[in-house]
């Protein structure tokens, strides 16, 4: 697996990083910041500075005084994680998880080392294991931490992932497979001879069977992208190209539901960082729903809005219905957005249905939904494919008045890590 | 660095300061892992975190005391004026909204546990968790806005307040669904009534300290006649069970 190879690497450089710092002279030190003067503390620096994880050297000071735990050092990704700058600032203002404060006090004063774990709340779930070790050094003189982090987000997703798809399909499946059976069962009985009762329990059959498996097919899809909903994308695409590609690929079922859409308006330029392939599945999933749930003869339109501030991206678009939030992306300063809004003439979602509208296999009560039920998966894939991109996610509706779904995408990449300082 | 006394006095009351400063994140923290663990402890009805939560409240009395002790100190001897009045003011304030935070996840860890006794109901549960990680995160950015001293972010937080309440409210109307149609989910469902509340009140605290860090920065009260924490924000956690 690269990843072990990659992971080794990484720990030898840590192993010389540290021998570097064994053998720095403390003389050379005037507290807070650590100066570079030496060749060794130079090379010290640079080793730590380009290691992937986070790293962050923290010093000690009175035990009673909290805030004279200073970060005296954070590497990049660390100043990316922790929104640092690693010149002294004192350690709660980057960290403040109360088993976190702890293992450093413990190492700082034990000279314990110890083990945590970190899951800051934020849009994304990431899981991040710390170790700190305490910074001893004969001479130095100072009381010293150095804290790691090392990301676990993969191998607990993989793990909830495994956990959350085979109890989803198991119960998902259980009914149909059931009235399947119970199917096959009266075809072999007293179905035998009744050819007219065969073809339209063999139709009920077909359509059962191809609705399971675009469950499976679904599940799948849904696991896939929530695994690597950490991990944003890198390339770019244009909204309103995906958006043209959509319509035609739905002219089918428009034709079905006699329905039409419209691209009412779009920007000049709707480029976005993304997956061009996710992209559409999100503008297909809220175009399908809004055909789907506006009865026939309906008329869907489809607005492309670009370069809008994160307040501008998320203010109301009617001012007559129930607003919800469904994802809000974390607050980046001066990214710009690109929004795109489905809005549809359907019957409209009571007020009290929204907040569910994104999880799995949530479907609203008492809805006509056609000849073929939904599986209740689409909004979710929506939503973690956004999640995925930064992007945000906003439903407003009023029963009897249509459905607005808004999603939006950031135009650039995010800001991330800083400069070394 | 330090070459005369007057100096060395001001650097003594800025640690002080800071120390207070500190003191307020570190509770934070605290406070928002009560609050993670009293919904994990919902969720996966783990009766052991939910003792946990329970137990650790007490660390966050203390703490607030020891804050409140502190900056009266510092008030009464060091008569700061200008931003360091509002600054001690502040942390005060908002040690006080953290402790009640504090009262609150506790409550919900309770309710959990007289829940972890009851036939699950899964849809529900999972709205509360889903109140509650959007607490969480609020909660979060509001206490990166007062590290930071960052006006954008305690606005962000203070702006978007409303989202909390369609959820509250629509869970709302759900249990009340749930206790008609079946009798027998009435105590369940009371429960996850007053964790609801207990979330949203939670909510509300993050919202008064998006005022205190705008006052903190600013000297500048924001319109405190928002239609939050009305006539109806009894003390819940008074009716809680022992
Ligand atoms: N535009 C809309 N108008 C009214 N109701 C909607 C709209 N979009 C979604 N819904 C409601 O939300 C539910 C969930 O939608 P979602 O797309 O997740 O699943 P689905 O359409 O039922 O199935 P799938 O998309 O997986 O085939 C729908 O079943 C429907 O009740
Ligand atoms: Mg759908």
């Amino acid at each position: 697996m690269p990843e072990t190879s990659l992971g080794h690497r990484a720990s030898s450089r840590w192993k010389a990083a540290l021998a570097a710092f064994r053998n720095w002279s403390p003389e050379a030190v005037s507290p807070p910041v650590l100066p570079l003067v030496d060749a060794e503390a130079g090379d010290f620096r640079a080793a730590l500075e380009s290691l992937p994880d986070p790293v962050l050297i923290v010093e000690g000071g009175a035990v009673g005084n909290l805030s004279a735990r200073r970060i005296l050092f954070a590497n990049a990704a660390a100043r990316g994680l922790l929104k640092v700058e690693g010149r002294g600032e004192p350690l709660v203002a980057a960290l403040r998880d109360p088993q976190a404060l702890d293992a450093v006090d413990a190492a700082i004063y034990g000279e314990i080392a110890g083990e945590t774990t970190y899951e800051p709340a934020g849009a994304q779930d990431r899981f991040w294991r710390i170790s700190v070790t305490p910074l001893t050094a004969a001479g130095l003189g100072r009381k010293m931490a150095v804290v790691r982090f090392r990301d676990e987000t993969d191998s607990q997703r993989i793990e909830r992932m495994r956990a959350d798809f085979l109890a989803n399909a198991s119960h998902e499946l259980k009914t149909p497979l059931a009235s399947l059976q119970g199917f096959i069962e009266t075809l072999k009985g007293h179905a035998r001879d009744d050819e007219r009762a065969r073809d339209r329990f063999l139709d009920i059959m077909a359509a059962q069977t191809a609705r399971m498996s675009r469950l499976i097919a679904d599940l799948l899809a849904l696991s896939r992208i929530e695994l690597s909903e950490h991990i944003s994308p890198a390339g770019r695409a244009d909204v309103a190209r995906a958006t043209t590609d959509v319509m035609d690929a739905l002219a089918p079922l428009l034709a079905e539901h006699d329905s039409r859409v419209e691209l009412v308006e779009r920007p000049t330029d709707a480029t976005v960082v993304g997956d061009r392939d996710q992209i559409i599945q999100v503008i297909q999933n809220l175009t399908e729903n809004a055909v789907r749930y506006s009865g026939r003869g309906s008329r869907v339109g489809i607005h492309i809005l670009g370069d809008l501030s994160l307040a501008e991206a998320q203010a109301p678009s009617r001012s007559d219905s129930a607003r919800l939030a469904l994802l809000t992306p974390d607050r980046e300063g001066g990214v710009r957005y690109v929004l795109i809004r489905v809005v549809d003439q359907g019957e409209g979602l009571a007020r009290e249905n929204l907040p569910r509208l994104t999880e799995r296999f949530y479907r609203v009560e008492g809805q006509k939904s056609g000849a073929s039920p939904g599986t209740g998966l689409g909004l979710s894939i929506v939503k973690h494919i956004v999640n995925r991109h930064r992007g945000g996610l906003i439903v407003e509706s009023q029963k009897g008045h249509g459905t607005t779904f808004s999603v939006y995408f950031p135009v650039t990449e995010r800001r991330g890590v800083t400069e070394p300082g | 660095m330090m070459d005369s006394t007057n100096q060395h006095t001001v650097r003594a009351y800025g640690d002080e300061l800071n120390q207070i400063t500190a003191d307020v994140a570190r509770m934070g923290g605290l406070a928002e892992a009560q609050i993670a663990d009293a919904i994990e402890s919902v969720s996966r009805r783990d009766a052991e975190l939910a003792q946990q939560v329970i137990a650790r409240d007490a660390r966050l009395d203390e703490l607030q005391r020891e804050i409140e002790r502190k900056a009266i100190r510092l008030i009464a001897l060091r008569q700061p004026v200008a931003t360091d009045l509002r600054r001690t003011v502040a942390a005060m304030k908002i040690a006080t909204d953290l402790e009640r935070t504090g009262d609150l996840a506790r409550s919900v860890a309770k309710r959990g546990l007289s829940l972890s006794d009851l036939e699950p109901l899964a849809p529900l549960t999972r709205s509360i968790e889903r109140m509650g990680k959007l607490v969480a995160k609020r909660m979060k950015a509001v206490l990166d806005a007062y590290v930071t001293s960052e006006i954008a972010g305690a606005l962000d937080v203070w702006s978007h307040d409303d989202d909390v309440d369609e959820h509250y409210n629509a869970l709302f109307r759900e249990l009340l669904t749930y206790m008609m149609a079946d009798p027998r989910t009435i105590t369940s469902c009371a429960h996850l009534l007053f964790m609801a509340k207990n979330l949203e009140r939670i909510g509300d605290h993050a919202t008064n300290i998006a005022e205190m860090i705008h006052y903190e920065i600013t000297g500048d009260e924001l319109d405190t006649a928002r239609p939050r924490q009305g006539a109806d924000d009894t003390p819940v956690s008074e009716k809680e069970p022992s």
